[in-house]
């Protein structure tokens, strides 16, 4: 508890040192690390993860969990380029299909959160559930990888905007958002919500309303990361993104967000989707064989849930 | 001057239960109004009515001399009616300033939350409150980190940033020591001084006379006295809350003699919001525990079952230690527990009439199978004695009414037949039919032998069936009434913490 204290909530100050140790790590084991294109090349690699991480936050913050955002990638990530093919593949087409694709991933944030919120499902069995069915979804709406996506897509994606790399345009447009909606009365009245709902309820917060709010910011950030894997990948992929909602859920974990809900912020998701982006690439480059990866974070996850509840427990 | 709430009239019946008949309130602008009476008078209905949480059936409440719409707590607290919980309402990893704000946050122009505000504002309402608040009472301290002390204060707090014209308090003081319970006292003086109306349900016949300007009695859903608190005494106001009959009316039961040692001595037991509380009891007796409901009973009862296991203190039983550290252990020494709340602790739902009842037999005799045949004939027996009514012992325990449910639960506990008998409010929500075979039965387990305490929620229920009634008030024994002393009267005076 008197941990806890010191750091006034701020869990996230362990995941960031937890991320320089990475980073130091890397550093000596990879002397071009700290290059410029070498961290924009990582940075890309974690963007998807970082976005959906930050949505993931919110959702958990209010006391829920989506385990369908990897399939939300996918159905996002079909729709944008089958609409883009079908309308020609122009300019005007891809804005359209980046829109759709926003679209797509708000909705099935809404439907998550209107059958959770609405019918009081559980919300880990609901979002198993949907997962399924936008998985089914993608499927039908592209059955098998392909469909390119056009070049100015890809171009612009690994290139630049006014001459600042657009990974890190999108990174910042990101943080934003996660600023922005941190300083309205949303981010506390969601960690009311997740923190003890029956005080949230004596106190009238519109709960429902909150958790679909949670639920849409989830499913939106999904999408933000589909286009982004999509600017990657090039192409139609019905499968993408499959792991990406339980690594997402373990960085925020990580970053020292509650999986009770009512306690973190997006800022530490962050940081720990870097750390598990890093914890590969550590692992890459000490010339262990990739198979370890998934065990090593697996028990570094449990090492930090083990952690977490140590510091809450009185 | 209007007066700033008039109730008129309020009537609200919970299914056959008439709560409330046409019970009247009238609030002045900066009193601070004690609203009293026994258990069941209705007085929290009414507090709960005004307050938007419960809705009313007729009648019409009138604030400043408005008619009031109180369909939603939120209703209420616009038309400025705060209802104070006690700690339900703050969200625990939230900060002091956060809870406090939570849901009508300060804004800047830009829309976003207004920390600076929050900060302020929050100070201003601690200092206010500065000469009680305590180490580490800051606008950024998080709710996990207070005392139970400045949660109630932070509560207080909540409510009053949302600067309603009517407070109501709902055993406000119910979990303060005294000196907590003066501080108390001098916010209420302060928010009389700002001229914020005070409606005070309190357990505590002392504190309604420290600091109430004005009195409302209540008796069966109705209100039947008002007084000024300086123009009146507790005689009368216990009078008023027992009513005419029941103050003069001795009791008519025949009392036994108890002879003989006590074979139960309780000593010093201790749990939260109990004790410590010493007795004894004897064999053949029917020990009731009185008193307003939350004042230690149940916690007496499940720690004296195991159930939650005393912190201190010892409990002997013919003279074996029989200190239970979980219901195994007293189940062991004969001791049973019937509870009122049968959805809870007692009902296996979905279970059949059999396995509700054999259930006990199972864990006393470390049995792992049911004996079938041997426990439908000792259990058909055991239910027919308590004229209960049942299809089968196949049939489910939801298929029966309250009353015969709650007879199957008792039976659990006939066969050997127990020791000592704890009983928690048994009669709860069933049939008067159950209740006459229930008060046989308890005399009957008492006659050949055991002892049995009981607490109930209705002080009729004491009064005609316990051979004594210990009454219990903020966790302490107030009285041992006996003999002629056991009247409505000295029952209700007790129970509001004043010993003759």
């Amino acid at each position: 508890m008197t941990g806890l204290n010191k750091l006034g909530g701020r869990t996230w100050v362990v995941t960031a040192a937890a991320l320089i140790v990475l980073l130091v790590i890397n550093a000596v084991l990879q002397p071009n690390f700290l290059e410029p294109s070498v961290v924009q090349s990582n940075l890309t690699t974690f963007l998807p993860l970082v976005l959906v991480a930050i949505g993931q936050t919110y959702v958990i913050l209010g006391g829920d969990i989506d385990l369908s955002v990897g399939a939300i990638v996918a159905l996002v990530n079909v729709v944008t380029v089958t609409v883009i093919a079908g309308l020609g593949g122009d300019g005007t087409a891809v804005v359209i299909g980046l829109v759709a694709g926003m679209g797509v991933g708000a909705t099935c944030g809404l439907v998550n959160g209107l059958i959770i919120a609405g019918l009081r499902f559980q919300p880990i069995v609901t979002t198993f559930a949907t997962s399924i069915v936008f998985s089914g979804l993608a499927l039908w709406v592209l059955p098998q990888a392909g469909m390119p996506v056009p070049e100015p897509y890809w171009r612009t994606y690994a290139g630049s905007i006014l001459g600042v790399p657009t990974v890190y345009v999108i990174y910042v447009v990101a943080f934003l958002i996660a600023a922005v909606l941190a300083t309205r009365p949303f981010a506390t009245r969601l960690k009311a919500v997740g923190g003890l709902r029956t005080a949230a309820f004596q106190t009238g917060l519109e709960l429902g309303r909150l958790r679909v709010s949670a639920f849409m910011l989830s499913g939106l950030f999904g999408a933000f990361a589909s286009l982004c894997l999509t600017g990657e990948t090039a192409s139609g992929d019905p499968l993408m993104g499959q792991t990406l909602a339980m690594s997402a859920i373990s960085a925020v974990v990580l970053g020292g967000t509650a999986l009770a809900g009512g306690v973190g912020g997006t800022l530490g998701s962050v940081l720990g989707a870097w750390v598990i982006g890093m914890i590969g690439s550590v692992i890459f480059f000490a010339g262990l064989p990739f198979e370890y990866q998934t065990l090593v974070q697996g028990l570094i996850i449990l090492a930090a849930l083990a952690g977490g509840v140590l510091v809450t427990r009185r | 001057m209007q007066p700033i709430l008039r109730a008129c009239d309020i009537s609200k019946s919970f299914g056959a239960v008439h709560a409330l008949d046409k019970a009247r309130l009238t609030v002045e602008r900066g009193e601070i109004h004690a609203l009293l009476g026994a258990n069941g008078c209705g007085k929290s209905t009414l507090c709960k009515i005004i307050a938007g949480t419960v809705g009313l059936d007729a009648g019409e409440v009138l604030i400043d001399g408005q008619l009031a719409a109180l369909g939603s707590p939120h209703l209420a607290e616009e038309q400025g009616v705060a209802l104070f919980y006690q700690e339900l309402s703050l969200v625990p990893q939230l900060s002091l300033g956060e809870n406090i704000f939570l849901g009508r946050e300060p804004r800047d122009r830009l829309g976003f939350t207004d920390r600076a505000a929050i900060q302020r504002q929050t100070e201003a309402l601690i200092d206010r409150v500065a000469a009680v608040a305590g180490k580490g009472f800051t606008p950024d301290a998080r709710v996990f980190d207070l005392s139970p002390d400045q949660r109630q204060l932070a509560e207080i707090l909540k409510v009053l940033a949302r600067k309603p014209k009517i407070i109501i308090f709902d055993e406000a003081t119910a979990t303060l020591d005294r000196r907590q319970v003066e501080v108390f006292f001098d916010i209420l003086r302060v928010l009389k001084a700002e001229g914020v109306s005070s409606i005070f349900i309190s357990h505590r016949m002392d504190e309604v006379f420290a600091i109430a300007d004005r009195i409302t009695v209540m008796r069966n859903g109705e209100t039947v006295a008002e007084f000024a608190a300086a123009e009146t005494d507790r005689y009368a106001v216990v009078y008023a809350m027992v009513g005419e009959t029941g103050a003069i009316a001795a009791s008519v039961r025949d009392h036994k003699p108890l002879e003989g040692d006590a074979r139960l001595a309780v000593k010093d037991v201790r749990a939260a919001r109990l004790g410590p509380v010493s007795f004894t009891a004897q064999r053949g007796e029917i020990l009731g525990l009185g008193g307003l409901q939350g004042q230690g009973q149940k916690a007496l009862l499940a720690g004296l079952f195991g159930a939650e296991p005393f912190q201190g203190g010892s409990v002997s039983l013919d003279g074996v230690d029989v200190t239970a550290r979980r219901p195994a252990d007293a189940m062991a020494r004969r001791i049973a527990y019937v509870s009122g709340d049968r959805g809870r602790d007692s009902a296996l739902p979905g279970r059949s009439i059999l396995e509700n009842t054999a259930i006990a037999s199972l864990v006393r005799e470390r049995r792992h199978v049911v004996p079938g045949a041997v426990f439908r004939e000792r259990f058909t027996e055991v239910l027919a004695g308590l004229n209960t009514r049942y299809a089968g012992l196949d049939a489910p325990i939801g298929s029966l009414s309250g009353g015969n449910q709650q007879k199957v639960f008792i039976s659990r506990w006939l066969s050997p037949a127990p020791g000592l008998l704890l009983l928690d409010d048994p009669t709860k929500g069933i049939d008067l039919g159950a209740k006459g075979d229930f008060y046989l039965l308890a005399r009957k387990l008492a006659d050949e032998g055991a002892t049995v305490i009981i607490y109930s929620s209705e002080d009729s229920e004491l009064l005609s069936l316990c051979d004594r009634v210990l009454v219990l008030n903020g966790g302490a024994i107030t009285a041992d009434l006996v003999g002629d002393r056991l009247t409505p009267f000295e029952l209700t005076r007790a129970s509001y913490g004043d010993a003759a």
